[in-house]
């Protein structure tokens, strides 16, 4: 109570200025399903933090414009959304945005960014010392995949299947770098256009070389289930595999039959997921009592992530500059999410290594932990 | 009100601008463009840049479609052979912004004239397929080409003019407007020289312009090279503005967007293509306004806005194609009309 | 080389290849009647899914009711868009009546977005799930129930437009607009039955191709292959929408699992390209000799 009073009066000090993070989100088109469970998470968040009096009694106000998942229209409301606001946390919906505004940012050096994309590329503090991703980039993603499966059997073979996109083909050629460190086989890639329905040919292709495990990347939902289930109907027995924007469970649900088993790395804890103490999980159930996505928790922990550097960066008593934040943002070691990832966490560069298998139970009709969380480069 | 103008010269018949009064609305224009970024915030100098680039494109798409009559889908791809050139030469030459813009304009003008080909053989319809076909490939070469980065594209630097960067929209509107105003000064001069003539009665009727001594294969090639030169230097704009190139920045979509901003501006006309752009670039954001007055009222309003947009962009195609098809330049005459015969006609 | 799997793929090609051919015909109906390219068919046939997708999940009717009436559904359309877009039309140059056609696709996917959301569905299963094999070869039950189904649709097609009353006016029509009128066809009639046929046609595609693959709003994109299937046939010819269908097909697939799926589009695409220079008016297209 102390420090809140305290807290308090260093506020009305300071100017009484609301911090604002402003968001590119997707509210609609094709990457909607991923905008809409952002968009609740961060403002779910930012009332949590709000209702508890803000960060030393500044408030948070959240600025989002829907883009349609397009980079021109992301740019144009960053510009909108920068020049009617004086913003300090922004939220980017996509690879691209987050490169075209780079500059940008740089040149304005008042703010971080984070964004729905886990892109590789962007997982370097040199390049983008003024983003983060709120889990592990595409690359750790097959990391954290392919260490399960050196684990369950070793020499195993692997086939990639991704879409003809700059996020399908992200994690592909530093992924099979890695299968042949951990000893595994990648003996088939596939490539899908974007858009394409129909993939009974690639299906004859992945029968061919007969992989232990088959690991998409690149997609939401659609060419996966039909690719499993005209796998199993040839009888092929390969474990189907998954990255996180595949991973949600209502997405996986909608696979049918060919859900059963399906496997995948998930940065996050489920919405449902009751074990232990998660006095966050806990918090989400009672503001939202049904199901929210995996997109949900990533705005959520992202805003979560945003406002903690801030507040670090407040209490050292500096000025809320873009380095400054990124600073305190890299401070943040083992750190509690209060059960949204299920280890303490830490941020050492621009990304948060960390994950863990999960795969869906068809009885229960839900994705359920296959293994202990997996933290690279520990 | 003005009833006529009589004129000494042929010279004075053929002048661009034949009144005083034009003179005076051009000089206001001019100045309300060189005054626009001084008073405007910046998120309108920003849209009225990317109103610039897309004029550009439209009036060279105009000279292509409008003036002679081929009909292209492939001015989004055209305009990323420019961005991309735009990208290579800013990456790893580094010469100076206006070479580099010439330069894309000459590559994609040869690119244009390459697609341009089957125009032989091919007219009408089956053009416009071939250059859907024509966009798939410079699709497929963007992405799988190691020179433009495959499908993660190119970052590049910022234009600089005297040392100054050109980062941010208020100063690039002093590269895009000028370079925009002397492209539609252009393209309203060519139609006054015998090629942008030839250009039109090839529209009208190819084979009597034939009869007529007009070498059609040479001329069809040169209106494509014109319209593709436009669109590679609206390309390489396109490129400084928001300096990362991808094979998503132009797909397919974008070149009907093109051809639907002449159709509602109305094809033939150099204002129909400056009219038709800044429309179609406007109303998204209008519709994104209104909708955003109706979030009170409607909660999830801002979820609407993806569908009700693609609605209204196919609903202005078809109503100007049925109710309009001379679009709005043919609009803005009537205005005009009515104010010049006001008194005697109401 | 391996026999067995190259004859899977060629048997998976073929069966998307029927797919193509169907809505091929439908495509080349409308051409033969009304001349007007119709760009929007690949949203017609999503349209098709997604009424598909509304009557079973939606509105609870079993699938042997909502087949048809997603059939009469696209019959409903194709009259509604020719009364209303194609007829004020009549006259103009080709190439407005394509842009009305692209607008409408445009006007079609935002329907559908508004109506059900941006994110693919998947349509209820409805096509027996036993794997066939054609001897050694194996080929998805989908693809082959599908590509029986379109045969089975496309010999209709071709049996009505050659015995049935209002085939023979569509033919009579083709040839000879004016010749027809005067013989007392009622040429108005026969555009509006064939954008219906033709839509009608479309939306039963839709069903199938959904059931294949799913529906999303973006599934327009399968007109795209549909225009390069027709133009490579001839856009006036039914035998050649159904060669051209099949060769499509054929070439998506060995494109696609011999060079990579990346190429699948380029494959077809560039043979649209070489098509169009050496024999421009379609392998059984009709060449028009032009007057002044």
């Amino acid at each position: 109570m102390a420090g809140l009073a305290l807290g308090a009066v260093e506020a009305r000090a300071q100017a009484q200025e609301d911090i604002v993070l402003g968001g590119s989100i997707p509210l609609t088109g094709v990457f909607a399903f991923a905008g809409v469970g952002i968009h609740a998470g961060i403002q779910d968040y930012l009332k949590i933090v709000n209702d508890a009096g803000g960060i030393k009694g500044r408030k948070i106000k959240y600025v989002a414009e829907d883009t349609g998942y397009k980079v021109d229209a992301s740019v144009a409301a960053f510009n909108k959304i920068t020049s009617q606001n004086k913003v300090t946390l922004y939220y980017g919906d996509s690879t691209g945005f987050a490169k075209t505004i780079n500059p940008e940012l740089e040149r304005k050096g008042t703010m971080i960014m984070a964004g729905a994309s886990f892109a590789s590329e962007l997982n370097d503090p040199k390049k983008f010392p003024l983003q983060f991703l709120p889990g592990p980039d595409y690359t750790e993603m097959f990391g954290i995949l392919m260490r399960h499966i050196a684990k369950e059997k070793p020499g195993a073979s692997i086939a990639l299947v991704y879409s003809d996109t700059e996020f399908g083909r992200d994690p592909i050629a530093p992924g099979e770098k890695l299968a042949t460190e951990l000893g595994l086989k990648v003996v088939e890639k596939i490539v899908t256009p974007p858009g394409s329905v129909d993939v009974s040919t690639e299906v004859l292709k992945l029968r061919r070389a007969r992989p232990d495990y088959t690991i998409f990347h690149g997609y939401v939902l659609a060419p996966i289930p039909e690719f499993i289930q005209q796998a199993k109907q040839m009888g092929m027995q390969s474990r189907f595999m998954g990255t996180f924007w595949s991973m949600d469970n209502s997405m996986v649900q909608q696979m049918g039959e060919a859900a059963d088993g399906f496997m995948g790395v998930m940065p996050y804890r489920y919405y449902y997921d009751k074990e232990g103490t998660s006095p966050m999980l806990d918090r989400i159930r009672q503001m939202r009592p049904e199901y929210q996505s995996t997109a949900y928790m990533q705005g959520f922990l992202t805003a979560m992530l945003m406002t903690e550097s801030v507040k670090r960066t407040l209490d050292a008593g500096k000025e809320l500059t873009g380095a400054n934040m990124k600073a305190s943002l890299n401070t943040i070691k083992d750190f509690d999410t209060g059960g949204i990832i299920g280890v303490p966490i830490s941020i050492p560069g621009n990304s948060l290594p960390v994950g863990r298998i999960y795969r869906f139970d068809a009885k229960q009709k839900q994705m359920l932990p296959a293994s202990d969380w997996i933290q690279l480069g520990k | 009100m003005r009833i006529g103008t009589f004129k000494l010269s042929y010279a004075a018949d053929e002048a661009l601008f034949d009144t005083r009064v034009q003179w005076v609305w051009l000089a206001l224009l001019a100045a309300s463009l060189v005054l626009f970024p001084f008073v405007a915030g910046p998120y309108w100098i920003y849209m009225a840049c990317l109103v610039a680039i897309n004029v550009a494109s439209a009036t060279g798409l105009n000279i292509l479609t409008g003036y002679t009559g081929l009909v292209s889908l492939g001015q989004a791809a055209f305009m990323g052979v420019g961005a991309y050139t735009v990208a290579v030469l800013e990456t790893r030459v580094g010469t100076p912004f206006f070479i580099n813009l010439l330069v894309a304009g000459g590559m994609t003008a040869a690119v244009g004239v390459v697609f341009g080909i089957p125009s032989l053989r091919v007219k009408g319809l089956y053009l416009a397929i071939a250059t859907i076909a024509a966009s798939m490939i410079l699709h497929f070469l963007f992405a799988h080409w190691d020179l433009t980065g495959g499908t993660r594209g190119l970052s590049m630097p910022p234009a600089s003019l005297f040392g100054i960067a050109l980062d941010q929209p208020h100063k690039l509107y002093w590269l895009v407007i000028p370079v925009t105003a002397l492209m539609v000064l252009g393209a309203a001069n060519l139609f006054r020289t015998r090629v942008g003539r030839a250009f039109i009665a090839i529209r009208d009727r190819d084979i009597s312009a034939e009869v007529l001594g007009i070498p059609l294969l040479q001329t069809k090639l040169m209106s494509f090279a014109l319209s593709s030169f436009y669109a590679g230097v609206a390309g390489g704009m396109w490129a400084y503005f928001f300096r990362v190139v991808t094979p998503e920045s132009f797909p397919l979509i974008n070149s009907i967007f093109y051809l639907a901003a002449i159709i509602v501006g109305g094809m033939g006309t150099i204002l129909g293509g400056i009219l038709g752009a800044t429309f179609m670039t406007l109303v998204p954001e209008v519709l994104k306004l209104v909708v955003g007055w109706l979030t009170p009222w409607i909660p999830d309003a801002l979820s609407l806005l993806a569908p009700i947009r693609t609605i209204v962009f196919g609903a202005l195609i078809v109503g100007f194609l049925i109710f309009e098809p001379q679009g709005l330049a043919e609009i803005w005459q009537r205005i005009r009309r009515f104010f010049h015969l006001w008194p005697f006609k109401t | 080389m391996d026999w067995l799997y190259v004859t899977e793929v060629a048997l998976a090609g073929l069966g998307a290849g029927a797919l193509y051919a169907l809505t091929g015909v439908a495509f080349v109906l409308i051409y033969k009647a009304t001349r007007v390219v119709n760009l929007a068919i690949g949203e017609i046939l999503m349209l098709g899914g997604y009424v598909f997708f509304g009557l079973v999940a939606g509105a609870g009717l079993s699938i042997w009711a909502a087949i048809p009436l997603t059939i009469l559904a696209g019959a409903a359309l194709g009259a509604v868009v020719e009364r209303a877009l194609i007829r004020p039309m009549l006259g103009e140059s080709p190439i407005s009546v394509f842009m009305v056609t692209i607008g409408l696709g445009s006007i079609l996917a935002g329907v559908v977005e508004l109506g059900w959301g941006a994110d693919p569905l998947r349509l209820p299963e409805f096509i027996p799930n036993t794997p066939i094999f054609l001897g050694e070869a194996y080929l998805a039950p989908k693809v082959a129930y599908g590509a029986l189904v379109a045969a089975l649709l496309i010999a209709g097609a071709v049996i009505a437009l050659r015995f049935s009353r209002g085939g023979v006016a569509l033919r009579a029509t083709a040839r000879d607009q004016g010749a027809a009128y005067s013989m007392g066809i009622d040429v108005g009639r026969v555009f509006s039955l064939s954008w219906m046929a033709a839509c009608a046609t479309a939306a039963g595609a839709g069903v199938i191709v959904g059931a294949i693959g799913g529906i999303s709003p973006t599934m327009g994109i399968f007109g795209l292959s549909v225009l390069v299937v027709v133009i490579v046939g001839g856009l006036d010819s039914v035998a050649g929408a159904l060669v051209g269908g099949l060769l499509i097909g054929l070439v998506e697939a060995l494109a696609g699992s011999f060079l990579g799926g990346e190429y699948k589009l380029l494959a077809t695409f560039s043979l649209l390209i070489l098509i169009l220079m050496v024999r421009p008016y379609g392998i059984f297209g009709t060449h028009e000799i032009e007057r002044l």
